[in-house]
């Protein structure tokens, strides 16, 4: 807004006016808009600052609620300790399974819808309302839903897959060290799914029209067309999704608390889940607080090479 | 997909055009409602299972195959839920409440309606104060030149980067040495923190899309800084403020991460706290469970249908620049 305005001539003029007031305004709007953003400073120094200025001081310490009293400076032993420790290697591992798993079908579903609610067709706006519906419920619910849907005695996984003839008898799902991750996937997916079909919708509206009649002038079909215009198009608004979902993902404690506890055995013992376990089970707080600054740093540095990765192609 | 339609013969046969054209048409129209369907069994059926699972008595959630659509339909476990406050369920009186079932209403059930109140007071709080301090902020940082402008934008995209998982530790020791765990204080501060700066940003995307001649008429006429806000530029608002409201409300509504380490009693558990610690309980009725969720669940969707103009805008303004 503010340099589109600077080249028109006209806001050239206000703004020669306006450096001749600037003496007298200045320090007026300067101690206004202090005042005006002094409360959200606080609340920005609370939230993002001082926690993460605190974490660092706590990693480095060995701090233990079972012995409140002693709490020795380790230097980095913590993040030796934590990265020196397979079972921590084990839990990067699976968190890396789930998040392929989950961002890989968080995009290609929402990609599929946002290229139906792109269409013009009765309905289309019910349809699109009735999307907000996962991402708007709480993840308790989602969790205790999906728990239900797959209980292996009377959940509706179960019944609906022996009534369609898909199996013959009653299966165990989430007790299944070999399907848990990706039935946990599954549920993240649903609730993730209307966030990405909205975020790339917007981005397939902006795409010009004229691509498109370009396109059909010199013979491309709809499949064509849509690997030659609108995928490449859509590259930032991918960009944006695969970043946010990953993040999402890499983070995710809700259902992992909810459906499983990090079980069978260790199946679903992500990072996250390791992160609640150390802190709040085992009340050791200065590996807890090195372990999610890992998991920070790697947040932080995968959406970077997301970012440099999806911007170089385009 | 994105432009099949209006398929324009240009071809001189032109009967045949048309009719590949025709069938193009009908072609989509199958294409589209199919998958329309499709999706919307993707997104209603498992919310057909909790709702019609929650209406259910013990004796029917237990059969095999599941009845998808229930034989007798009970509002049982609503009641439960709604009546537990009067007199307390204990293991001997949960099986009187419902003789036919033996109902496994579990002795925390009057738990639920406090745990309701709790999430709609810490909900409305953290949207009160969202306003309050969201509003002035966006709107200096909008409108207003000033020194430190641009390292308050960097700090909010900052804080949109960082697990929140990762901030459980440091949230804790500060809550905990402020005295305030197991209040509902220690939610409204925490919630706010996670908030505020999505809703700053929503904010501020509103106010730089307003003409800043708005803001240099009004105060040519004397308006002071706080007048233009709220005389000039708040009535404008209207549409970012319901979003602010929303988001802040169904964040608050859902969260459930931070309520699950600074809450341990019902004088402070939120709704999702309750719920999580049934699902744990294996003698607790999935139908009991099911109806807790229903009644979680409801505000949110509600809000989200009617207001769905408004919840896509302002995924849309927090994702262009986040």
């Amino acid at each position: 807004m503010v340099e589109i305005a600077s080249v028109s001539p006209m806001s050239t003029i206000a703004a020669t006016a306006r450096r001749h007031k600037a003496a007298v305004r200045s320090s007026y709007d300067e101690r206004s808009a202090l005042l005006f953003v002094l409360p959200f400073a606080i609340v920005l120094f609370a939230v993002a600052v001082f926690p993460i200025l605190y974490s660092f001081y706590i990693s480095l310490y060995s701090l233990r609620l079972t012995r409140p009293n002693r709490v020795p400076f380790v230097g980095f032993g913590n993040y030796v300790t934590v990265l020196s420790d397979p079972q921590f290697w084990e839990a990067v591992q699976r968190t890396v399974v789930f998040s392929v798993m989950a961002v890989a079908a968080t995009a290609i579903i929402g990609l599929l819808i946002a290229l139906l609610l792109n269409e013009e067709f009765p309905g289309r706006r019910v349809l699109s309302a009735l999307l907000l519906i996962p991402w708007a419920i709480p993840s308790v619910a989602n969790g205790l839903m999906w728990k239900w849907i797959y209980d292996s005695n009377y959940g509706a996984l179960n019944g609906a897959l022996l009534q369609l003839g898909f199996i013959n008898s009653y299966m165990v799902w989430l007790g299944d060290a070999n399907k848990t991750l990706a039935l946990i996937a599954n549920a993240f997916v649903w609730k993730e799914v209307p966030l990405a079909a909205i975020l790339l919708l917007v981005g397939m509206k902006t795409i010009p029209a004229d691509l498109y009649s370009a396109a059909k002038v010199d013979g491309a079909d709809a499949v064509r067309r849509f690997f030659h215009v609108t995928l490449p198009a859509l590259g930032p608004s991918f960009a944006l999704v695969m970043i946010y979902e990953t993040m999402m993902a890499i983070r995710h404690f809700d259902l992992f608390f909810l459906l499983t506890e990090g079980g069978p055995g260790d199946a679903s013992h992500v990072v996250a889940w390791r992160i609640y376990v150390e802190t709040f089970r085992n009340l050791s707080f200065g590996t807890g607080a090195a372990m999610s600054y890992i998991l920070a740093l790697a947040t932080l540095a995968l959406a970077y090479i997301v970012i440099r990765m999806l911007t170089r192609r385009v | 997909m994105a432009a099949m339609d209006d398929s324009v013969p240009i071809a001189p046969s032109r009967g045949r055009a048309a009719k590949g054209a025709g069938f193009a048409r009908t072609g989509r129209a199958i294409l589209i409602a199919a998958s329309s369907l499709l999706l919307l069994g993707y997104i209603l059926a498992p919310m057909a299972w909790l709702v019609s699972s929650s209406i259910q008595s013990e004796r029917e959630i237990v059969s095999k195959p599941p009845h998808w659509i229930p034989h007798e339909p009970t509002i049982g476990n609503f009641a439960a839920i709604f009546a537990s406050r009067e007199s307390a369920v204990t293991y001997e009186t949960r099986r009187s409440r419902d003789p036919a079932s033996g109902g496994f209403i579990p002795s925390t059930a009057k738990n639920l309606l406090p745990s309701l109140a709790n999430s709609f007071i810490v909900a409305s709080l953290v949207v009160i104060l969202n306003l309050l301090i969201g509003v002035p902020a966006a709107y200096a940082m909008a409108k207003i030149r000033f020194r430190g402008r641009q390292a308050s934008i960097y700090g909010i995209l900052a804080t949109r980067v960082i697990p929140d998982i990762a901030l459980v530790v440091p949230f804790f020791l500060f809550i905990r040495n402020l005295g305030l765990l197991d209040h509902l204080s220690s939610l409204v501060i925490t919630y706010l923190a996670v908030t505020v700066p999505f809703s700053v940003f929503i904010l501020i995307n509103y106010f730089e899309s307003l003409p800043d001649e708005l803001d240099k008429a009004a105060r040519v006429d004397g308006c002071s800084r706080w007048q233009t806000l709220t005389k000039v530029f708040l009535p404008l608002a209207t549409p970012s403020i319901v979003a602010v409201i929303l988001f802040a409300f169904l964040a608050s509504w859902n969260e459930f991460l931070l309520a699950l380490m600074f809450t341990q009693t019902p004088q402070s558990q939120t709704l999702p706290i309750v719920i999580a610690s049934f699902t744990s309980d294996f003698t607790i009725s999935f139908s009991f469970i099911n109806a807790a969720g229903v009644i979680a669940v409801i505000p949110p969707v509600a809000l989200a249908i009617v207001f769905e103009r408004y919840i896509v805008s302002g995924l849309t303004a927090g994702a262009v620049k986040g």
